[in-house]
């Protein structure tokens, strides 16, 4: 489903991903985990298709094509999902105005009519009311005044809409407390299914507590160093990153 | 050194033209005895500094002297049936609409019928031609107005306008539409003159809409004084609609009275050379005023937005909000100055301007100003110019939201800050409208 071969990308001069190789299957949760600065958000920005960042080797194959050519908007509309570390404050553009732009973005993408009123408001309903997300709330512009834990909510909820085969989550853990951490979990797992993958990236492992992943891998100094099974990752709440770090160095 | 002696400016051809223009047509411009010498005070402020220049401080940005090559004939009477089958430009306005084509007041396309009580519509020619001392009292009696260029060549030609007067304490539940529409193949040059006198405690709104029949490169100056009562409410917005290569000079004067409101809300959505002017005096005590506008702007138009307003009496509010959105080699400008004189204590003004800048060759050029004698006041001003923001547009583009439609979205946000002041619904969504044509007109290229 999602291909990483031999991903080289650099910002500037700075060299940031060294090689990296990752396959994803439909259905598998992988985590990704790493010390800070490894290039977790590199990676994640790379994939959504940021243009700050160069890739200078390598290739991203999406349901066995290149996306690297494809505009953000273009690998969204595929099925390409990323939920931002820090969702951005868009003040002046409606909550509500701004789902729909993406949901019917999608929908025209795949040949389909535009969703209705009617229609829209139902699913948004639906979705909301599972992540505690207040009618209020939606009534906002896009993230604006909203707390840290409203906002990684909003992602799920954004992600929930536009039901993407491959979802990154950079960091959603970051800035949530335990009781949000819960929800945005269950959110998460609740879009959980054979068709679709997860790749969670996090610098933490409590969050791997609630979103159980299939593999875990551990990226330093721009390389995946080490691949495991779900227990790497409370070796790693353990021991620490120092035995990859010093590694990779 | 010796002193250098400052050379005789040739005139340009346009300055020859209203040279030669204003013996030749003064004695058909309609006013007494009073009005002809306003007439012609007015015209020798123009005929001693002629069109102004870079060098003219106040006209910089903007040098009318380099850019008005020639001067368009007066326009002659309008094709009545064509300006009456165009439609309002504020769909859904709900207002009485009344027509000043080519420069005069047209009764026949007017919504004159059954005013209500206290309310009176007329022409101007007609207040001139009587010397009505009351609108005679009205025109441009506010600092910086009077000896301002545009307004002068305006008095020296001005030919009619509307003229409407509500009595104190009159509510009027329609707005009032002045549609300005200039009807010619070719090009036209008109000058009219409107005044707006609220009563005490009376409200209104007043829509004024600059549009033409043809997309040709007519010359526009419109005045429009307002006197706003003690107590009274007047919201006054103007679309300025005109054609691509037109010139647009306007200028809006209000007299501001103790305890009253007035809004001012004006879109540049038009004209190759616009100078939108507001001159405005708080007269009495404890007034507040809102002067806000958004300008568009493509190709190589330029458009100039120049506020002078004066706090002359204590404990008034201001709030000011100019907003443009530049692309290609466009160009626009904002001067803002705030008087506040010594006794206008407890003065609250706010100025804000910000830019939008879409391409390399846009450009932005802001001057605010603030002259402050009162010490116990709160005045403040600011300046931003940039561009979209990456992370947005990012942010947005993550969704699957195509760019085009992205940069749609944000720039309706940025202009929406000032737009969702405007009061009424009709008006704000025909702005909205306007805006997202023109995003349209963009895209397509």
């Amino acid at each position: 489903m999602l291909e990483i071969r031999n991903l080289h990308a650099r910002i500037g001069d700075r060299e940031i991903l060294r090689g990296i190789d990752l396959v994803v299957k439909p259905g598998e949760v992988h985590a990704i985990m790493g010390p800070n600065g490894s290039g977790k958000s590199t990676l994640s920005y790379i994939l959504a298709g940021k243009d700050d960042y160069e890739v200078t080797e390598g290739d991203i194959l999406f349901n066995g094509e290149s996306i690297l050519e494809m505009e953000p908007n273009e690998r969204a509309t595929a099925g390409l999902f990323l939920a931002f570390q820090y969702p951005i404050e868009i003040p002046g553009v409606a909550s509500m105005t701004f789902l729909r732009a993406a949901l019917n973005a999608k929908r025209k993408a795949n040949g389909e009519a535009e969703i209705t009123t009617p229609e829209f408001m139902r699913v948004v309903k639906e979705a909301s009311a599972k992540l505690n997300i207040s009618p209020d709330m939606l009534k906002r512009p896009v993230n604006v005044g909203f707390s840290g834990g409203e906002k990684k909510r909003n992602e799920v909820l954004q992600m929930a809409l536009l039901e993407p085969k491959v979802a990154i989550l950079d960091e959603t853990d970051s800035g949530l407390d335990i009781d949000a951490l819960k929800v945005v979990a269950e959110g998460v797992n609740a879009l959980r299914s054979p068709d679709r993958a997860f790749v969670v990236i996090t610098h933490y492992q409590r969050l791997l507590d609630h979103i159980v992943p299939d593999i875990v891998h551990v990226l330093s100094a721009g390389r995946i160093v080490q691949t495991g099974g779900k227990e790497l990752a409370f070796d790693l709440e353990k021991n620490g990153y120092a035995a990859y770090v010093s590694d990779a160095a | 050194m010796t002193d250098m002696v400052s050379p005789t400016p040739l005139r340009t051809p346009a300055e020859d033209t209203l040279l030669r223009r204003f013996p030749a047509e003064k004695a058909a411009l309609p006013g007494n005895d009073t009005v002809r010498s306003l007439r012609d005070e007015a015209f020798a402020g123009f005929a001693a500094a002629g069109l102004p220049h870079r060098r003219v401080e106040a006209w910089k940005y903007t040098d009318l002297r380099a850019n008005v090559r020639a001067i368009a004939p007066a326009a002659p009477a309008a094709d009545i049936a064509r300006v009456g089958a165009l439609p309002s430009a504020v769909p859904g306005d709900n207002a009485r609409r009344l027509v000043v084509a080519n420069g005069r007041f047209v009764p026949e396309l007017s919504d004159v019928a059954e005013l209500p009580a206290g309310v009176t519509v007329g022409s101007l020619a007609d207040a001139l031609a009587s010397g009505d001392p009351l609108v005679l009292g009205a025109l441009s009696k506010v600092p910086q107005a009077e000896e301002n260029v545009a307004v002068q060549l305006n008095a020296a030609f001005m030919t009619d306008g509307v003229v409407i007067l509500v009595a104190d304490g009159l509510s009027l539940d329609r707005p009032i539409e002045i549609a300005h529409i200039a009807d010619g193949e070719t090009a036209v040059s008109t000058h009219v003159r409107n005044v707006v006198i609220a009563g005490a405690g009376a409200n209104l709104t007043v829509i004024e809409t600059i549009e033409s029949v043809f997309r040709a490169a007519h010359q526009s100056n419109i005045v429009t004084d307002i006197v706003v009562g003690d107590e009274a409410h007047v919201d006054h917005i103007r679309l300025q609609l005109e054609p691509d290569d037109a010139l647009s000079l306007t200028a809006v004067t209000a007299t501001i009275g103790a305890k009253a409101r007035f809004e001012t809300f004006n879109a540049v959505l038009g004209a190759g050379l616009a100078r939108a002017q507001v001159f405005a005096r708080f007269a009495g005590r404890e007034a507040v005023g809102g002067f806000r506008g958004a300008t568009l702007l493509s190709g190589r138009r330029h458009a100039d937005t120049t506020l002078v307003l004066t706090h002359d009496a204590e404990a008034c509010e201001s709030r000011e909000l100019y907003k443009a959105v530049i692309d290609d080699e466009a160009k626009s400008v904002f001067q803002g100055r705030i008087n506040v004189p010594a006794h206008a204590q407890k003065t609250d003004a706010r100025m804000m301007t910000a830019s939008l800048l879409l391409s390399e060759g846009a450009e932005a050029n802001a001057k605010p100003e603030l002259e402050i004698f009162a010490d116990d006041v709160q005045c403040g001003h600011g300046a931003t110019c940039g561009a979209l923001d990456d992370d947005l547009l990012f942010y947005m583009l993550a969704r699957g939201i195509p760019k085009a439609e992205a940069e749609k979205m944000l720039i309706l946000a940025y202009l929406g800050e000032a737009i969702d002041e405007v009061e009424n619904e009709a008006v704000r969504e025909t702005l909205i409208h306007r805006v997202e044509d023109w995003l349209a007109r963009r895209v397509a290229g």
